[in-house]
């Protein structure tokens, strides 16, 4: 069956059993030659158009090249304009917002979670449902953590595109010269924190045990809140969950762990960051994301070993976050954005991003060349880690409670304020703020 | 030895020719040259300048949504504003990195009048060492420095322990944090401030040294009654722009001290609340209470700047 | 009194200089100290930037590793042309000098024209203006940043150079200090030329601007600077790589989660080189022959 009576019947298909998406909401009506409303129709291979594409980090761009190379070979007549804005200082960002309010924002653009629902609830950008209904996108392809992610009131939002879970990594000359164990899938924190104290002992605080990035919760207390059963905010977005024992035990744990003198100071990470300690040879065990594995490799070679988080009280989760393209409400050329988005969520696409090794793409089944790229290393533990991990925490306005972690939580892992204490405060705060949305 | 015939001057330059030439002038007209000299200013000022700072003020009594649309609220902006805990701590961090930063110019008067002694040789290049940290890029400086005060690694520390001392986290701690960066903005400030005092300096004619040196004077005489006074002008306008920029202490701070860190309430400035309230708090109608808040400050400040200039600028 | 200072001034710059230097000769010794605290302090103000080259010249991993590695052993001198690689560095430096001039050009001449009016003429609400116009650098200039966009997109200048360049053009910092600088000049000059009948315009011109540069190398410097190191008006106005400036292009090359430190180093160091050298060559032509000369 070819493509275009393939997609006519899905697309009926959906439209019978009420699925077509309205554009009602956000309509894209300037000039342009695009159906507003119901079923998606791939356009045809010829369709003529220049459409940009926003992206963020200067590593990625040989990779987004290519899969535009792909694309036109497809859509020969459609120009797509990579534009990049540096993401240091939340300068991406800013410029987005700014051009939302100028109704000038780029026809696609990379999102994150944090923001997803900021622009997606405010009508900035077009529901992407009818091209799931068309088939041109299938969830299923995705983890569906990440696509719970970008689906917001009701409708989907943005095409997943790369995925972050967070691993063990660690040292194993250090562990050997500390007489330790090296750590497998069945740690408990327990364990860590033994284990742990042996090594800053051992090397009477020189080199220090295990630690996490404090400076922000991805890569440390997120997961370990998680682990012991709580969560940071309640499915539906609307209420913190901090003030949650499981989520008190979490934090507890790092401030457990600074106290003993098994990870540094707050003060010692905040002026050097985890992943210096651990590239310098100073800290034997970090809990860190995949992004780190290639540059950790670079430093270490075979002495590097990754294994799965250790276990809390109540399970090992991560959480994960993922990169999502979308596609600007006030976009003059839709569907040639929506034939690029739908492109951009296919199987090539990922395998550009798989070989590439920067990231690990999002497409079910496409990572395994990223997981087999360091010889030694069992990389399959982020991909079995993303079926079972959470999604990210977000909420309509993200970056304000993230402000007041960092404002609070500093305290309480130094050991200025009791952990329940700030806890509360906090989740006080963040109800607060969720209550405003 | 008496005041000198230099000194005379100097001092008949402050207060006589202002009076005569003032009455002669009043006799003559301008005409219309004053606002043809100043409307191609004051025209783009009002386009790009004035026009936000109109739409900022009325802004600052709305609540305003992240991509445009704002709903009146009268005054409560302001009277969270007066409510906000970290409002009066910020403007003290300010204005303490303000102060710090002030006593850049006492020490680039020193060195520019050193420079520009008559005779110096190497001119050229101590301006270039003095003007190079003025010149590089801010991202750059920011990490630079940043490396230079860690506690564990940095080489202010090491030398510290080289002496016994055991050097605080400069940057994650509260007080110490401040003085790290005041330091920052005043080392590159320096550059600045430099060129400034130093095109006010060649101003000052050759000949009063000259009488004043056949006078006996000596060299901190002249300078302290020649130099000084009649560089006031220029002294004058670099505190000005020192006051309004240390005001406006943001970039700094958010790359020196990153997120996170212990130290950031004893540290943050007003800017960085400001930025804060726009930028990830989504809270711009607030943020501009807290801009029209700080234009209040400054203006304040200059105000009280200028009226105290009488006293000790002497325009020729 | 007043004449003695018109005496003074009516030196012209030739002998000026001559003594200058006759005096010099005389004095070399006795500036051991100042050169000594000279040195001294420059090598102070210079060090984080000797820091820098040496950065650029190590790997990533000596950079990162903590303790930091001060000296790499190894020059990797192919961190300046990786730079090449990783950013259209001479296109960007080309746009940057472009929006530069036009911002020069422009801050030259209305402050200087503004400045002197608001030094020296007489016209009604001139404090009011004056204090109007400086308020604009008294607020957080990130309030700048959306209603410039919507003028500049109003205008249909996004993604130009002169998109870029415009609201810089308009200083007020700069005319705040051209007024200081015509402020300190002596009025005689003035009054003996309106009484020989000059129209403002010919005194200004002819007159006045001359004796002000001082006033103008300065404001040119540090207009210069700002403006090759301005960051996010740039960042936000332009969407095509073909018109951004160095200052995007560097910030650019920083990654998401892993910096190339070296490289960053040695494009930051290479950014500024430019300004660098204009500012020796032009000290120079700078600091010879001017003076309070002119008056005869």
């Amino acid at each position: 069956m070819d493509r275009r009576s393939f997609l006519s019947l899905a697309a009926l298909g959906g439209v019978s059993l009420g699925l077509g998406a309205t554009l009602a909401g956000c309509s894209s009506s300037q000039g342009g030659t695009g159906s507003q409303s119901g079923a998606y129709k791939a356009p045809s291979k010829d369709l003529k158009a220049t459409i940009s594409y926003a992206i963020w980090d200067v590593n990625q761009q040989p990779a987004m090249e290519k899969i535009i190379a792909g694309f036109n070979k497809i859509y020969p007549n459609i120009k797509v304009n990579i534009q990049l804005t540096p993401s240091t200082g939340g300068a991406y960002w800013t410029k987005m917002t700014t051009l939302a309010q100028g109704k000038n924002l780029p026809d696609v653009f990379w999102m994150n979670g944090p923001h997803i629902q900021l622009f997606a609830l405010n009508n900035q950008l077009l529901p992407l449902d009818d091209l799931v209904t068309a088939g041109a996108v299938k969830k299923t392809n995705y983890p569906k953590a990440l696509v719970d992610l970008y689906t917001a009131g009701g409708k989907f939002w943005g095409v997943p595109k790369d995925f972050d879970t967070i691993g063990l990594y660690y040292n194993k000359d250090l562990l050997a010269k500390a007489g330790v164990p090296e750590p497998t899938s069945s740690w408990t924190w327990d364990d860590i924190k033994t284990n742990g104290k042996k090594v800053s002992d051992h090397f009477n605080k020189s080199v220090f045990g295990f630690a996490g990035d404090l400076t922000g919760g991805q890569t440390s207390w997120y997961n370990t809140m998680l682990q012991a059963g709580g969560y940071i905010i309640s499915p539906d977005h609307k209420k913190s969950g901090y003030d949650l024992p499981g989520s008190i035990k979490g934090l507890q744990f790092w401030a457990d762990l600074i106290e003993a003198g098994i990870s540094p100071s707050m003060q010692q990470l905040t002026t050097t960051l985890a992943n210096d300690w651990f590239t310098s040879g100073k800290l034997a065990m970090v809990m860190d994301g995949d992004w780190e594995t290639a540059p950790y490799h670079q430093a270490f070679g075979d002495n590097l070993g990754v294994v799965e988080l250790s276990k809390g009280p109540k399970s090992n989760q991560c959480v994960i976050h993922g990169l999502g393209n979308v596609i600007s409400a006030t976009t003059k050329q839709p569907d040639a954005a929506r034939a690029f988005v739908a492109y951009l969520g296919t199987k090539d696409a990922a395998l550009v991003q798989a070989e590439a090794g920067v990231v690990i793409p999002a497409f079910n089944g496409s990572q395994t060349v990223w997981a087999k790229s360091i010889p030694g290393l069992e990389l399959q533990l982020f991909l079995d880690e993303a079926k079972v991990a959470s999604p990210y925490p977000i909420s309509k306005n993200t970056s304000a409670w993230n402000q007041f972690e960092t404002d609070i939580l500093p305290a309480a892992f130094a050991g200025q304020t009791p952990v329940a204490t700030a806890a509360k405060q906090l989740a006080d705060k963040m109800n607060a703020a969720l209550a405003k949305e | 030895m008496s005041t000198s015939t230099a000194e005379v001057t100097a001092e008949a330059a402050r207060t006589g020719s202002a009076r005569s030439s003032a009455g002669l002038r009043r006799l003559l007209p301008d005409g219309p040259w004053p606002w043809i000299f100043i409307v191609p200013t004051l025209f783009g000022v009002a386009v790009f300048y004035l026009w936000p700072i109109v739409k900022t003020f009325y802004l600052s009594f709305t609540t305003v949504g992240v991509f445009g649309g704002s709903t009146f609220t009268g005054l409560a902006n302001y009277a969270q504003l007066f409510t906000d805990p970290q409002i009066p701590r910020s403007i003290l961090n300010t204005a303490i990195y303000t102060v710090i930063v002030l006593l850049g110019i006492p020490i680039a008067i020193g060195l520019a009048s050193l420079i520009e002694r008559p005779g110096m040789r190497f001119r050229t290049l101590y301006r270039t060492l003095y003007f190079i940290p003025y010149v590089t890029m801010p991202a750059a400086v920011g990490i630079v420095w940043r490396l230079i005060f860690n506690g564990d690694f940095g080489p202010i520390n090491w030398l510290l322990s080289l002496v016994g001392i055991k050097g605080p986290y400069w940057l994650a701690t509260p007080g110490f944090a401040l003085v790290a960066v005041a330091i920052v903005g005043l080392w590159m400030s320096l550059g600045f401030n430099l060129i400034i005092i130093s095109a006010g300096l060649r101003e000052i004619p050759q000949e009063l040294y000259e009488a004043a040196q056949v006078d006996g004077a000596s060299r901190f005489r002249q300078f302290r009654s020649i130099t000084v006074p009649l560089l006031t002008p220029s002294i004058f306008f670099v505190m000005i722009m020192t006051v309004v920029n240390g005001f406006q202490l943001f970039d700094l701070l958010y790359v020196m001290l990153g997120k996170a860190n212990l130290a950031m309430p004893q540290t943050q400035s007003i800017v960085y609340i400001f930025y804060n309230e726009a930028f990830i708090q989504n809270n711009q109608g607030y943020a501009c209470a807290i801009g029209i808040l700080i234009l209040a400050i400054i203006a304040v400040l200059t105000a009280v700047q200028f009226r105290l200039q009488r006293r000790w600028v002497n325009y020729v | 009194m007043s004449e003695n200072l018109t005496t003074v001034a009516v030196v012209t710059g030739d002998s000026t200089r001559q003594r200058e230097v006759t005096r010099g000769r005389g004095r070399t010794q006795s500036n051991w100290g100042a050169h000594t605290v000279l040195l001294i302090g420059g090598i102070v103000m210079v060090s984080p930037l000797i820091y820098q080259v040496v950065m650029s010249l190590s790997t990533s991993q000596q950079v990162e590793s903590a303790p930091p590695t001060f000296w790499p052993g190894v020059f990797q001198w192919h961190n300046y042309t990786d730079v090449f690689a990783q950013m259209p560095f001479g296109q960007e430096l080309w746009i940057t000098v472009a929006i530069t001039g036009v911002r020069l050009v422009g801050q030259l001449l209305l402050c200087s024209i503004a400045g002197y009016a608001f030094a020296r003429m007489r016209f009604s609400a001139k404090g009011i203006i004056l204090g109007i116009i400086l308020s604009i650098i008294m607020v957080p200039a990130q309030i700048y940043l959306i209603p410039q966009y919507q003028i500049i997109q109003g205008l249909g200048w996004l993604n130009t150079v002169i998109g870029i360049a415009a609201p810089g053009v308009f200083s007020a910092f700069g005319t705040f200090l051209m007024r200081q600088f015509f402020m300190g000049l002596p009025q005689e000059l003035e009054d003996a030329a309106r009484i020989d009948g000059a129209s403002s315009f010919r005194i200004f011109w002819n007159i006045m601007l001359p004796l002000a540069s001082n006033g103008l190398w300065a404001l040119g410097i540090i207009t210069v600077l700002w403006s090759w190191n301005d960051l996010m008006w740039p960042l936000i106005v332009t969407s095509s790589a073909g018109t951004a400036p160095l200052s995007v292009g560097l910030a650019n090359l920083q990654g998401v989660h892993t910096n190339n430190y070296p490289v960053l180093m040695a494009a930051s160091l290479m950014a500024m080189l430019p300004i660098l050298i204009l500012f020796v060559v032009l000290q120079k032509r700078v600091v010879a022959g001017i003076g309070r000369s002119g008056l005869k």
